[in-house]
């Protein structure tokens, strides 16, 4: 998978390629919002991780200008915390997600390898966790080798889950997701079908485990080895 | 209205006006009873020049030499009893007449007069011992030169008293009236004077540092102010600069700071290898945390948080919760929200806020046991609270711990002591408090109150400035 890193520090671009290539990606580096412009318009990129204060302007008006011309590329904005208050989260502008620096390569990772888990992301048709995962187009779990038959509303708890693997799904969006498959959904549906999915993963042996953050949503983790 | 202080300009005006009309008064009084005494004096004078001449004309030759012959009524003035005396003598120094008899008795060893009037005082004179002021000269007359003396009885007191009565009756009594009059004008016309004065001080009272921009105008001022105005402005022109530099550098700062702290932590987190890295990894950690926290409590000292707009507190807590709750998890902690339905709006600064939460739930995460669980929770009265099920605060370091640096011996957190101490100002920003208490199962719980309804807040904290502002 092709990473585009807009980096101006060439130490930090240097140190984000080299972890990104260990994670299986191949990250090309620019260091200024042209070169980032030329870029994304002439190479098919899975994803591009943007650096806010470039020498020659605004990440944020590249983000602007690539959406404006079609251009769906998941984005992922590193700045400094006071940016972001001082501007309105770029998310606004088009960013996919943020993280502020200084950041631990391994979060870094994780955020990139869940905005290319998005449905019609470059990971997005082939879900892993832990030793789960998840077909989404036949729609198969396998936890290991094994098969999982899983209901259709579990399933569909799982796949978000395993979308935003290591993250808070608040309960509120599950309920949204599943609005639609159910006429009337009981005010304690979810909880109960996050019930039975987790005692099945457990008992299938998955290296994965939900988690419940009480009053917010769950999290899909990944057992500590 | 507010007590006048010391320093009142009214009541120094008032103060010394009095004293200077109390002063005036006395003077006044004084070079009028002068005026009286002299003035009598004066006319004492040509009175008793104008009765020699008179005596002097009655002075007829005799076949003995002269001799005084006074008409019966003129004698009769003369008559014992009455104030006024005197005494006749020929050129040779005998005594034609006098009256008294004593008082020629005492003129008699006198020597002559010239034709100069000279002056003399009597003193413990005649039956009643009084005192006498006379004149005594020698005058031409039908008779030949004859010497007159003539005194009155020292009465003049009586005319001076009456003058100084008369003055207090007619004119004194104006001058209270004057002082009250005179001093009600001088605070109304220092009042009015005063009066932007009183408005420039509405504007500097709202100059901070959040609103360096603002300048005194000197429009309406007395002239006696405008120079300390325009000293004001200029001292609040190198404040802005000095603001300005503060904020730059703290900018800088974080730049100089972020980026190799930054290259520092992907070099090790890219680094394989034995426990010495992961005590490496956590001390870089540390060193992140301290960084973030003192430039987080320099732009809090440099630039003030704009808290105007409108906060959900049950949209910020649960999405500090539910960004920290991975973290949380990777420590073997646990973490739940508990929210009222619907949200709980303040006026305040959203991401300040999410700050002091995350601050506090990252402070609860690390005191509590493996396993334990922190709970976040938000009142609808603005109140947000962090529970943790950690060993506690003891009662003496409640207030401690809220102190720049201040870290407890057990010292289980890694950051610089600052965290605790940025959620104060935060709230101090937001004129909010945050307290801790007990947790009713152990532990500590931290509680951030807010003004529940800003709007109400606000007509509080402006209404008793109104009412001074009709009072003053």
């Amino acid at each position: 998978m092709r990473l585009l890193v807009v980096e101006d520090e060439p130490r930090i671009a240097e140190l984000l390629r080299s972890a990104l290539g260990r994670a299986g990606f191949v990250a090309d580096t620019v260091a200024t919002c042209a070169d980032a412009r030329a870029t994304l318009a002439l190479n098919p990129y899975d994803a591009t991780i943007l650096d806010l204060g470039l020498p020659d302007g605004d990440g944020l008006a590249v983000i602007g200008e690539a959406r404006r011309k079609g251009n769906s590329i998941p984005i992922l904005v590193l700045t400094a915390r006071d940016a972001i208050e001082d501007r309105v989260c770029g998310l606004d502008t088009g960013a996919d997600d943020y993280l502020i620096k200084p950041f631990a390569m391994s979060e870094l990772i994780a955020r990139t390898k869940a905005l290319l888990r998005r449905p019609g992301g470059a990971l997005g048709t082939m879900l892993r966790a832990g030793n789960i995962s998840f077909d989404t187009i036949g729609r198969d779990v396998s936890v290991g080798n094994m098969l999982l038959a899983l209901p259709r509303r579990e399933t569909a708890i799982l796949e978000h889950l395993m979308r935003r693997l290591g993250r808070v799904v608040p309960k509120a969006v599950l309920e949204e997701k599943l609005y639609g498959m159910d006429d009337e959904l009981e005010s304690n549906a979810i909880p109960v079908h996050v019930h039975h999915l987790r005692h099945k993963l457990v008992d299938g042996g998955a290296t994965a485990e939900i988690h419940t953050v009480r009053g917010v949503g769950y999290l899909l983790a990944e057992n500590k080895p | 209205m507010k007590p006048m202080s010391l320093h009142s300009l009214q009541l120094r005006l008032a103060v010394q006006l009095a004293i200077l009309y109390a002063v005036a008064t006395a003077v006044a009084a004084a070079i009028l009873i002068y005026q009286a005494y002299d003035t009598a004096e004066t006319l004492g004078e040509r009175d008793l020049n104008l009765r020699a001449a008179d005596l002097a004309r009655y002075a007829v030759p005799g076949p003995n030499g002269p001799r005084l012959d006074l008409p019966p009524q003129l004698a009769a003035a003369y008559q014992s009893g009455s104030t006024d005396i005197f005494a006749v003598r020929a050129a040779d120094g005998r005594v034609l007449a006098a009256s008294p008899p004593g008082f020629g008795e005492v003129v008699a060893k006198w020597p002559l007069p010239s034709d100069e009037p000279s002056y003399f005082s009597l003193s413990d004179f005649g039956p009643a011992s009084q005192a006498y002021h006379g004149l005594s000269v020698t005058l031409e007359s039908a008779a030949g030169p004859i010497a007159v003396a003539v005194a009155r009885a020292k009465g003049a007191d009586v005319l001076a008293s009456a003058v100084l009565r008369e003055f207090i009756m007619d004119a004194a009594w104006v001058v209270p009236l004057l002082v009250v009059v005179t001093v009600g004008i001088g605070i109304l016309v220092i009042r009015r004077g005063l009066r932007p004065v009183r408005e420039i001080s509405d504007i500097a009272a709202r100059i901070g540092p959040a609103a360096t921009h603002i300048r005194l105008s000197d429009k309406d001022l007395p002239a006696e102010i405008t120079p300390l105005v325009a000293a004001v402005n200029r001292a609040l022109d190198r404040l802005e600069q000095g603001f300005a530099v503060q904020r730059k550098f703290t900018a800088n700062a974080a730049h100089e700071l972020r980026t190799p702290l930054a290259i520092i932590t992907a070099m090790l987190d890219a680094m394989e290898g034995n426990g010495e890295l992961t005590k490496l990894r956590s001390d870089v950690a540390r060193m992140n945390r301290i960084v973030e926290q003192l430039l987080r409590v320099a732009r809090l000292d440099a630039v003030a948080l704009d808290v105007s707009s409108s906060v959900d507190l049950n949209d910020v807590a649960s999405e500090v919760v539910e960004a920290l709750a991975p973290w949380a998890l990777a420590q073997d902690r646990m973490i739940a929200f508990a929210g009222p339905e619907g949200p709980v709006a303040i006026k305040g600064n959203k991401h300040a806020i999410g700050d002091a939460i995350r601050n506090l739930v990252e402070n609860a995460v690390m005191h509590s046991p493996p396993r334990g669980e922190v709970a976040v929770s938000v009142a609808q009265a603005g109140r947000v609270s962090v529970l943790d099920r950690g060993p506690g605060i003891p009662s003496e370091h409640r207030e401690l711990i809220f102190e720049r640096f201040w870290r407890g011996k057990s010292a289980a957190s890694n950051g610089a002591g600052l965290g605790l101490a940025i959620v104060r100002e935060i709230m101090n920003a937001h004129r909010g408090s945050i307290r801790v208490e007990p947790g009713p199962t152990g532990g500590a719980s931290f509680t951030l109150c807010f003004a529940a309804d800003a709007h109400i807040r606000e007509a509080r904290t402006v209404e008793p400035v109104e009412a001074s502002a009709l009072t003053a």
